[in-house]
């Protein structure tokens, strides 16, 4: 027995060490291994939730996503829109109005629909005798058309006084309306034609006439029901997509026009709860003119419309409703609740991207092989792999031995790293910026002066070195740094806390007796707060805290978990003033986060920044079709924004990467010759753009022009 | 005795019913909402969200979420939040990942256990009862994840070979080589989990074999003259072994469990990770899914300890 | 040794035959205690770390520290320990005590020193608070089950049977995965981390005396006293609790020295104690994201937080041998 005690267990011990001996070393899981050259693998602390581009909402699915599926457009090194799936697009619009016949148009008096048609194209012939925006709008109408009169009923339920529901019916019969084709999107239109019609000829119309509801007792709901079937004009922005011909899907099925139209309905199909859905709201029809030409038509202008269209196209023959409805029965479920977002598919998409998919074990790894048929030609790299390594430290240890080529660096390893010979790094500004944001309904932050001055209090070149290890760019307002959007020549705000003390002052706030600022015998103090789980925000909330006691503001801090900082205090409004960070699109579209009508529970709006001339400024920015028209607005309202403060803009982060200096970009030109060349950042700092082009070379290359 | 598993059940579905019904309530009266209702991400209008709640039946009184949620559990169907996938599959995919990872820790804090406690009771207050005591507390003592880190480290920097996930990485090995390949991943997270284990439960051998020696029959025994070996392996430790019978039904909840930390150092996608990712994303179906079955497993675990207790040792009658 | 012992103290006494022995219970387990080399060091830790602890809140509170914990001077992030800070970037009040950086100093320029005088009376406090919660709940309801076991609520079921089934649930919940959900869900905070450690730990102490308690209740001290018509919370407090405590006092020290762990492990998850607080266990853990650039971060917490855990284990491991009878030596 005893014999049996010592000698089981060690023996038992060598059996499970002796393993080491069949381990295979690093050396030969990466130098040893020439298959390692044509595989690139990334790391990444968390997993894909749902691979489907119309419903995934996190990082890790989308990165996947960006690799399987492809959009009609995406944006190119200088983040202007290029053609994928479709070659070429063209915008233009759609302008309605009804003929007011009620309405007294000077020099002329009323006029039926003939009347108005003649009076618009005489202004257009004599346009020259305009001004110069008005002379624009009449040379950008193309034709215009007269639609008849017609009549249509419908039915609509109604919540009644006593809470229960009532159907009613609504017959409309509606006057002629005049339709003008424009060549281009243009949301000044009406009060430049109103120069023509008379100034009351659109305001004056007045809808509730032609509407007759049954029962008579709702009639109190005419007003609202001529809003959403009669209104005075309506703007219709078109896109005509033409589509790429030949574009294979992974599995050998060719890519048309069908596949478009199916990926707008399944995101507005509410079962799939599509995050996106509201993206593709003011979508009004999608037409299929033939196989390669597609044309959205929308209900309002909406100019983030094209850039939704980047979003991967799913494959229709895949995903219809008569397949899902096959697997729902297959794999035992109620078919009518069976959706998308059950299905198979977002565990094995297919799309027409760069690469296939091949596998994905949960929380291990996501395997794609490059798709020998993709149109812009094959990638180098013959796998992609996405290896899941949720801590960051033992990423950084498979970094360093090659078993992964890219990983989430920190700053302070960047600055260790970067010397390192074998390694290239790359940095550029993120799409991002971290704040302090001041709750504007509360003493004393809606004094402009308070929050100016605390901004001035944080040495926020300070934070940037040490915090971040330079690893950042100060930023002055809401606006993508590296886009024309954003205003270069507004200055940040100076680090001077006597002037901070100085604009307190002006405020009211001054020293007291014990060192800490007073107003009325009331001490200046608030509570800062920020989210658990993020260091960098933990850090500066320190910092902040520290600054602002040394100017004398008792300031407390406290540190939240996520989704009780955001549904209790944010949502609520229950903060002084709290860190936190944006992402942004490129899109300059800022309503959510600053139009005054944002500012109820649950919305973006937050800190209850209201200004009239930015809300105007937001709508224009909104509905405007130009870019360099866009620019400028958006340049005014960065200034506006960046005057009143409600927020400390502190940073755009930067992100940064490694790589291993043996990834290289290779390209094969028309004769056959292949050439190779260092990775270079576009110039808006994406350094993957060429991804497809990239190979692991055996040894670190040398290059001419080396610096 | 028929009568004695009839009560315990009983006894046990009513413990059952409370243990689901207190997590439930932690996890619904908890502030906060699942993350896949992401109140700052600007694409989702009120409405989107309004839906969210209405899918997962948040927008009904709880009782009524509380019976759908049983409901679907009890008949397989319930959902992850997170990524809609059936809470079973993910949980039992899981569960084969842990599987090794149980089995060889629990082989190894078994196997080790016995060898360390026995001889230490035996020469109480020697040096290697001292050391073996002192080492066991080391083991216990150490902060897991640093301990982790530290030996990852050591074999990383000393062997470079790789310790990381549940096999070696873009490697495809066949037979043996994959076997050893994957027995080696194995090693050390097991090691690291039954640390505090062998650390433990050679304590309580120790204890046990102590309390055992000090009987009159062991005193006999020795006073008889027989050799020392035959006291110690064959009259102590057979009286000594039987309070462990009654343990390997306490083992048994160990198989849902798993270290979130070690999992999560190791890259190893096991139950713990799961179970922490459920909660970081307020999965509550893969949440109160894990609780339940491990609930399950530690009635049936007691249940059958209860039941080997009564089979080792004839004089309990319940 | 004890033999010998034992014999002089039966020998000495020839006073009188009332003399009490001279030798109290306690010194009795004193002397055994101290022969343990291993548990007594633990002891001269464990006394040495309070002393810290309690230093270590002195020194670092107010609002003019002597060593202060919350000073962040980024310029000095990442000294290591012994180094002297760079006088001409810091001002005066910003220079550490004795002009040095003890242990040096964190990712923010914070002196490591302070914070881990800081940081042990923190992490003393989790766990003492976390298991007097846990011992006072197990000794309440233990005690009720032992006591008044056969009363029965509403003729439904017995205080025990209720007690007893309370205890079966909590058991069902995997301690940890409890804490943390309890945890991530909830605000985090200092309190709400002990007390939920507290609440999901007093099974144990509850069974000891629940055990213990029908022990008691049926020897005869408890029945004399009982006829003598004392208040039935006298005979609990003065005559059963001191006698049941035994066990309750080695767990509680061994689950001191696993709420220190624990706080250390949700720390690594992000759920430890907030700041301001600094605790071992949530300087540790940040500080392993800097192993490889600053490893005294790592280090010195981890063998603190070791050294710590290890001497309040040996130190129960040493009562626990005290104080359990059968496991006396006998030669």
């Amino acid at each position: 027995m005893r014999r049996i005690l010592t000698w089981v267990p060690i023996l038992f011990i060598l059996f499970l060490v002796q393993s080491y001996f069949w381990v295979p070393t690093y050396e030969e899981q990466t130098r040893g291994n020439p298959e390692r050259l044509t595989e690139y693998i990334e790391a990444s602390i968390g997993d894909a939730q749902i691979l489907n581009p119309i419903l995934s909402a996190d990082s890790a699915s989308s990165t996947i996503e960006s690799r399987v599926f492809e959009g009609l457009i995406d944006r190119d090194e200088d983040l202007k829109f290029r053609g994928r799936l479709a070659t070429h697009w063209e915008i233009f619009e759609e302008a309605y109005f009804y003929v007011n016949d009620e309405a007294w148009i000077p020099n002329f008096g009323k006029a039926d629909s003939k009347a108005i048609i003649q009076l618009l194209r005489d202004a257009i012939q004599g346009r020259e005798s305009r001004d110069g925006p008005v002379s624009q709008s009449l040379a950008n109408i193309e034709d215009i058309e007269a639609l008849p009169a017609r009549s249509f009923e419908v039915s609509k339920e109604e919540r009644g006084t006593g809470g229960a529901t009532v159907s009613l019916t609504v017959r409309v019969t509606a006057p002629p309306r005049i339709r003008l084709h424009l060549r281009e999107v243009d949301q000044e239109l009406f009060d430049h034609l109103s120069t023509v019609l008379g100034k009351e000829y659109f305001s004056s119309f007045d809808g509730k006439r032609f509407i007759e509801v049954s029962p008579e007792a709702l009639s109190s709901k005419k007003a609202k029901y001529a809003r959403e079937f009669l209104p005075a004009t309506e703007h219709n922005p078109v896109i005509v997509f033409h589509l790429r011909p030949n574009v294979k899907f992974h599995d050998g099925h060719v890519f048309d026009a069908e596949d478009v139209r199916f990926t707008y309905e399944a995101i507005m199909n509410p079962k799939n709860l599509s995050p996106r859905i509201s993206d593709y709201e003011p979508v009004k029809a999608v037409e299929i003119l033939d196989p390669l030409t597609i044309r959205i038509v929308y209900k309002r202008l909406y100019s983030p419309a094209l850039g939704t269209w980047a979003m991967g196209i799913l494959p229709a023959h895949l995903l219809n409703a008569e397949v899902l409805r096959e697997e729902g029965e297959r794999r035992g479920m109620d078919p009518e609740k069976f959706s998308l977002r059950q299905s198979q598919f977002s565990r094995r998409p297919i799309g027409c991207g760069p690469f296939r998919f091949r596998e994905w074990k949960t929380d291990q790894y996501i395997l794609l092989d490059r798709f020998e048929d993709y149109w812009e030609g094959p990638p180098n790299y013959e796998r992609y792999t996405f290896r899941i390594v949720p801590d960051l430290l033992t990423q950084e240890m498979e970094f360093y031995a090659g078993t992964v080529d890219s990983y989430g660096v920190q700053p302070h390893q960047v600055e260790r790293l970067g010397r390192d010979p074998n390694y290239q790094n790359f940095t550029g500004l993120a799409f991002g910026y971290t704040y302090i944001a001041y709750n504007m309904r509360r003493e004393p932050f809606t004094d402009r002066r308070v929050r100016q001055a605390l901004g001035m209090a944080i040495d926020v070149d300070k934070i940037i070195r040490y915090v971040l290890y330079n690893q950042g760019e100060r930023i002055t307002g809401p606006f993508v740094k590296q886009t024309d959007f954003y205003n270069h020549a507004i200055e940040t705000l100076p680090y001077d806390p006597e002037g901070a003390l100085e604009l307190l002052a002006e405020a009211g706030w001054k020293k007291g007796p014990d060192g800490w600022l007073e107003k009325d015998g009331e001490r200046l103090r608030f509570t800062l707060i920020t989210n658990q789980g993020n260091n960098i925000r933990q850090a500066i909330l320190s910092i902040a805290q520290d600054s602002w006691r040394k100017i004398g503001i008792d300031v407390r801090t406290d540190v939240l978990e996520w989704a009780v900082f955001i549904q209790e205090r944010v949502n609520k409004f229950d903060f002084d003033a709290l860190i936190l960070g944006w992402a942004m699109g490129i899109e300059p579209d800022l309503y959510q986060i600053w139009h005054s009508s944002q500012t109820r529970p649950n919305q973006l709006n937050f800190v209850a920044f209201q200004d009239q001339e930015a809300d105007d400024l937001i709508i224009k920015i909104r509905q405007e079709y130009n870019h360099e028209r866009q620019v400028r607005y958006a340049h005014r309202l960065h200034e506006i924004i960046a005057k009143e403060q409600p927020y400390t803009f502190l940073y755009v982060s930067k992100w940064t990467a490694i790589l291993d200096r043996r990834i290289v970009i290779k390209e094969v030109d028309s004769e056959g010759e292949v050439s190779y060349s260092r990775i270079k950042p576009t110039k808006t700092g994406n350094y993957g753009f060429h991804f497809n082009k990239w190979i692991k070379l055996p040894e670190i290359p040398r290059f001419e022009m080396e610096g | 005795m028929l009568a004695f598993i009839g009560r315990s059940a009983i006894r046990k579905l009513i413990t059952l019913f409370f243990v689901s019904v207190i997590s439930f309530l932690i996890i619904h009266l908890a502030p906060g909402e699942p993350s896949q209702i992401d109140p700052l991400n600007p694409k989702f209008t009120q409405e989107v969200l309004e839906r969210f709640r209405k899918e997962f039946h948040l927008d009904r009184p709880l009782y009524m979420q509380y019976l759908y949620f049983y409901r679907d559990l009890l008949t397989g169907k319930s959902l992850s939040w997170k990524d809609n996938r059936p809470v079973l599959e993910k949980i039992f995919e899981r569960f084969l990942n842990s599987l090794p990872l149980f089995i060889l820790g629990t082989l190894i804090t078994w196997t080790l256990s016995f060898p360390v406690g026995i001889p230490a009771a035996i020469r109480r207050g020697s040096l290697y009862d001292r050391s073996t005591t002192f080492l066991a507390y080391l083991l216990i003592s150490i902060p897991g994840f640093f301990f982790a880190y530290m030996l990852i480290i050591f074999v990383v920097t000393r062997f470079h070979v790789p310790v990381i996930g549940m096999e070696t990485f873009g490697i495809s090995s066949k037979g043996w080589h994959f076997l050893m390949d994957r027995l080696w991943h194995l090693l050390i997270p097991s090691v690291l989990g039954a640390a505090g284990g062998i650390a433990v439960l050679s304590r309580y051998v120790r204890n046990q074999m102590l309390e055992v020696e000090s009987q009159d029959y062991v005193r006999t025994a020795k006073a008889k003259g027989l050799p020392a070996d035959e006291v110690h392996y064959k009259h102590a430790l057979r009286n000594a072994l039987l309070p462990f019978v009654t343990m390997f039904g306490l083992v048994l909840p160990g198989l849902i469990g798993g270290s979130v930390i070690i999992e999560s150092i190791f890259s190893w996608p096991g139950m713990g990770r799961m179970a922490y990712e459920a909660i970081l994303a307020r999965d509550y179906p893969v949440i109160l899914t894990v609780n339940f079955i491990s609930a399950i497993l530690v009635l049936i675990g007691t249940f059958i300890s209860d039941l080997l207790y009564m089979v080792v040792d004839p004089r309990i009658r319940l | 040794m004890t033999s010998i012992e034992n014999m002089k103290t039966s020998t000495v006494p020839e006073g009188g035959a009332l003399e009490a022995p001279r030798r109290t219970l306690f010194q009795e387990n004193w002397n055994q205690f101290k022969r343990n080399r291993l548990a007594m060091s633990g002891l001269v830790i464990f006394v040495i770390f309070f002393i810290i602890a309690a230093a270590g809140l002195l020194l670092t509170s107010g609002t003019d520290p002597i060593f202060d914990p919350a000073l962040v001077r980024l310029q000095e992030k990442l000294r290591p320990p012994l180094s002297a800070p760079n006088f001409e970037t810091l001002k005066p009040e910003e220079v550490p005590r004795f002009g040095i950086y003890l242990f040096g100093t964190d990712d923010l320029g914070r002196d490591v020193f302070s914070r881990m005088l800081q940081g042990a009376w923190v992490s003393l406090t989790v766990g003492f608070v976390a298991v007097g919660i846990a011992v006072v709940i197990g000794v309440m309801l233990g005690g009720i089950a032992g006591y008044y076991g056969n009363k029965r609520i509403l003729n439904l079921i017995s205080v025990d049977g209720l007690i007893v089934g309370l205890i079966d649930i909590m058991l069902c919940f995997p301690s940890f995965f409890l804490i943390l959900t309890v945890v991530a869900l909830l605000p985090a905070s200092i309190y709400n981390i002990m007390i939920v450690i507290g609440l999901t730990s007093w099974m144990g102490a509850a069974r000891f005396v629940r055990a213990e308690f029908l022990s008691l209740r049926e020897q005869d001290f408890v029945t004399a006293a009982r006829a003598l018509g004392l208040s039935d919370l006298w005979i609990i407090f003065r005559h059963m609790v001191p006698n049941a405590m035994a066990p309750v006092l080695v767990s509680a020290t061994i689950g001191i020295a696993g709420a220190i762990l624990t706080e250390a492990a949700l720390s690594f998850l992000g759920f430890g104690v907030p700041p301001p607080h600094a605790t071992w266990g949530n300087i540790l853990s940040n500080g392993k994201d800097f192993l490889f650039d600053a490893p005294w971060l790592t280090f010195i917490p981890g063998f603190a937080v070791l050294i710590v855990v290890l001497a309040f284990n040996l130190f129960g491991e040493g009562l626990r041998d005290v104080l359990n009878p059968k496991l006396r030596e006998r030669h």
